[in-house]
This record gives C-alpha cells, structure tokens and sequence, in this order.
C-alpha cells in the first residue's frame, strides 16, 4: 500500500506530495487539466522502470519537466508499505545541457529505514551482508540507466525481489474497450496500460492461478446473469482467442471476446482487476475514469465492487467526472487537485479540509470546489 | 450488478451529503451484496426526500412490489417528525418504507463516536447483519429502534450473504 508518492518537476506536479497511508481506496477529482491523469504517468514512471525500461531516454523526456525547467531536478519518490515492511525508493533525473542528454542524479532504495543502495551519479553503493556484517560494495553504472532495472535480486525472499515485483504489477489502467481484442499468444500477469493485452493477462493469470476463475466468474455473473463460461481455446500453434459464453431458458450464443460492448468489456476488466488482487495481491489499481462506458446504474455498483475488494487487501486509486462514481467515494478518501493556470501546478487537498457548501455534485458543477 | 426490479431490493434516499456517506460505509460491508442496494441522489433537505418520494417513488413502489425504500433523514431533535415523515407514506406501502436517520444530524454523530461517516456506516450495517444495537443503540441513533427492527426483519433474508 503506498504510503506517500512525492513527485517534483514533473509534467504539472511541483512539490506534489500525495499521502494515502491507511487509505485502501481514494477518489482523484478536479477539473480538467488539474493533474489527475498526472499522477498516473507518474506511477507509469516507476512502473516501467520496476518492468525492465532502464535507459532514462525510454522513461521520461526533456518535455516532461514542469514548465520546461530543466535546469532543475525531476523527483520521484515512493514510500510503501508490504507485509509489514516499509520501502523507500527514490529517483531523481538531470538535464545535462552540455550533452543535452537526461540522466540519473540520485537513486536510493531503503527497507525498514535501511539502505540496499544507493546512488550519486554514477557512483552506486550497494549494501551487503556478509557473515552477518553489512558490507559496502560499490560499482559504477552509466549515468543513462536506472540502477533499480539492473541490480540483481539474490533470491525471490530479496526484498529488492519483493518491492521491484510489486511495482512491475501495479495496476495502471486506461482502458480502451475498442482497441481491446480477446487475442493472445503469451501470458503476462502485468497488463498495458489500455488494456489491449486482455487475452495475455487472462492467460496469464489462469496459468499462474487457475482458481482465479471462480472469482471472475462470480463477479461476471453478478454482472451479466445469463453468462455461462468464458472460454479461451488454441487457435493456432501458439495463440489463443477468448470466446464469451452466454444462455439462457431460450437457447446460448458464443460471442468473440472482441465483439463485446465496450462496458462489458469494462466489467471483465474489473473482473480481472479483483481476481488479481486476489491471487497475486495485494495490488495498486490506479484506474483513470473507471465509469467510462458504463450505463448509469451501474457506475455506483462497479466502483463500490473495487472499493469493497480493496478493503480487504491492496489499494485503489481512481479518478473521476462522473456523479455517480464520485458519489460513491467520502470526504475522507477524496482528494481534490486543482491549478489555477497552465502556469502553476497542481495543488491537493483533501475534500474533508475543504468547506463545500450543500451537496457536493452541485458544488462541482458550480465550479465551487477549490482549495 | 444493477439492481433487478423483480427480485427484493432496497432503495435508499439519503437527506444530504453526509448521509449520503453514511449510506458509503453500509455499501463497503463485506457480506453486503451490493447489487441488492441502490443508494440515489442526495435530496438537500428531509423536505425534498419525502417530496421527491411522494413524486418519483410511490408510483414506482406501486408497480414494483419487490422493492423496500428507506428514507434516510435528519430528525434535527423533532420529536414529530417520524410521523410527519410516515404522514406522506400511503398504508399500502406502510410496510416496505422505513425512516431513519441521526437524532440531529450526522455530522454531530461523527463528532460524538469520532470516526468517519463512512466508518459509522461500516458499523450500523454490521449491526444490522448480526443483529446488534452496538451502533444503532448510540445515544443519537436509538430513537431508530422500532424501524431498524422492522427493516431488518425484511432486509437480513436477501440483503447480507450470511
């Protein structure tokens, strides 16, 4: 669960500072351009990094910085804590104007408080135990890759296994139900962004956990009544096509996963989402505007299913326009972003700190709500 | 997970904002299933939610015979006003509305128990699962008694997975 995620000079979050300790589910809302969408490309950044993209060129771009401030550092800093334990991990990047090259600043990972390494520059210091002594061992990297993608965990009991396998799974999604085919050829238990590797991440997840299907069975039934089995057979050497299954008193059709309608393709996605957190969790879903494609009456069930699987397990950040979906969230786990301008940054407060008068719909469509 | 009109279902008309949140923490109970249970739009004001009943629901209820509706209200120290709120209640559906709400109003309950709304309304679903008066028994919530024994009586067999 994140505890904090402090961003700097990144896109429009300066300073940003965003605490979720004790929050297993949270609403991001504001108006257009506020920064929502920011935090997730920020979560992006650490994400694909804990998935293997070490080259800073592949991460972030000198447009990235906030105002084009590249004589400034951009920051990235997560505190989280899993099973009990606590990890840091920071990471600052530099433009380097001679070269007009990016690169890593500084770079730091720390369990319990305590460092497993970290980084100036080129320079990385590595903490190590041998016979029961911590040892300093320290090695040199190019100024152009992430330490973070490169050191080698010993074992998968390494907390450096741990944090780095969290971060690789977290969930951050944007769907785009039309571009989503039922289609696969590999498993992956760490879905793209859109979405468009459903067939993979299905695969995947029934591979590594096969009792993953009575949960998304459940859910989907819940869902969509008539739904009878999800099948997903070879449909050539090594590729595999997802086939929907519904029936009811009056007969059964089998429709391709990619004929779907662009909500139900949603309610399969939070099926996955749930199943996941169960069998591989707990999980981070940051999932923009979880209410696109949805009818209306279902917007408030399906953003109350995340939250109430989150509860028991993992965390769940959304964001949202939608009355419904906002409705469904409280003061307490609503946070509310807001620039004044394209030239200043986002700024956050928890809606409990602000004064809205009345109820909370009408004062957003008002344009009332501003911290 | 929408509700379907033709099996029981409850429809819950919150007062405002802070019942509305009230009514978040009912929906975040675990054993809670959740497409039983329609929290709607916040009326602004006990008056408008017993409008907003008479004008959009009393019909709706008439033609749809599985359907419980609880107007969840403020009674603002009001001795009368459960019987004012049953006044605009035809007898025939007497038996499938139910009017609850905070003694005075919920942000005064949050102060007195000093935990979130949602967190209370965690609480007031769980007590209503296992049929306890840990919560409901509270000094500005105990005035409910006869109403929360009446909606459980109904709800418990197909609201809670128990």
């Amino acid at each position: 669960m994140i505890r904090r995620l402090y961003v700097n000079n990144f896109r429009c979050l300066e300073n940003f500072d965003l605490r979720l300790a004790g929050q297993p589910s949270v609403l991001l809302i504001g108006k257009n351009g506020s920064g929502e969408t920011a935090v997730g490309l920020a979560l992006e950044v650490l994400q694909r990094i804990a998935r293997g993209t070490n080259r800073v060129d592949d991460l972030i771009q000198p447009k990235d910085f906030y105002l084009g401030r590249t004589d400034a550092p951009m920051r990235f800093e997560v505190e989280l804590e899993l099973r009990a334990k606590t990890y840091e991990y920071g990471i600052a990047f530099e433009f380097h104007k001679r070269s007009k090259e990016l690169r890593v600043l500084e770079e730091k990972l720390l369990v319990g408080g305590q460092p497993v390494y970290t980084r100036a520059q080129a320079e990385v210091h590595l903490a190590k135990k041998v016979w029961e002594q911590e040892e300093e061992v320290g090695f040199d990297i190019t100024w152009h890759l992430v330490a973070l993608s490169i050191i080698q965990e010993q074992s998968p009991l390494d907390p450096l296994f741990t944090f780095k396998q969290w971060l690789a799974r977290m969930l951050i999604l944007r769907p785009i139900p039309a571009l989503i085919r039922g289609d696969s050829s590999q498993d992956t238990l760490e879905p793209s962004l859109q979405v468009t590797d459903f067939g993979s991440w299905f695969s995947g997840l029934l591979a590594s956990a096969p009792a993953a299907y009575g949960n998304i069975n459940e859910h989907l039934k819940k869902v969509m009544p008539d739904l009878i089995d999800i099948k997903n057979p070879m449909i050539g050497k090594d590729s595999r096509n997802l086939v929907v299954q519904f029936a009811n008193g009056e007969g059964s059709v089998s429709i391709p996963f990619e004929d779907l309608s662009d909500g139900e393709k949603c309610f399969m996605i939070c099926a996955m989402v749930l199943a996941a957190n169960h069998a591989y969790g707990p999980l981070l879903c940051f999932w923009d505007e979880p209410d696109n494609y949805l009818a209306l009456d279902e917007v408030g069930h399906f953003v109350m299913a995340l939250r109430k699987a989150f509860q028991l397990g993992g965390q769940f950040i959304a964001t949202s326009h939608n009355p419904e979906a906002i409705r469904r969230f409280s003061d307490e786990n609503t946070l509310v972003l807001y620039r004044h301008n394209h030239l200043e940054p986002t700024i956050i407060r928890p809606l409990s700190e602000l004064q809205v008068s009345g109820d909370l719909i009408n004062a957003l469509i008002r344009g009332d709500v501003e911290p | 997970m929408k509700i379907n009109r033709y099996q029981p279902h409850v429809f819950v008309l919150p007062k405002d904002d802070a019942d509305r949140q009230l009514a978040n923490g009912f929906l975040l109970d675990p054993f809670l299933l959740a497409h039983k249970i329609q929290v709607l739009v916040p009326g602004e004001g006990w008056m408008k939610v017993l409008e907003c009943f008479k004008s959009d629901h009393v019909r709706e209820m008439e033609t749809c015979p599985h359907r419980l509706m609880v107007l969840l209200i403020d009674f603002d120290r009001d001795e009368d006003r459960l019987n004012r709120a049953r006044a605009v209640i035809p007898d025939h559906l007497v038996d499938r509305v139910f009017v609850l709400g905070t003694w005075r109003n919920p942000e005064k309950l949050k102060a007195s128990l000093g935990r979130p709304l949602e967190a209370i309304g965690m609480e007031l679903a769980k007590d209503c699962r296992e049929e306890a008066y840990t919560t409901w028994g509270h000094e500005l919530l105990k005035h409910n008694a006869s109403e929360i024994g009446r909606l459980r009586e109904r709800v418990r067999p197909f609201l809670f997975q128990l």
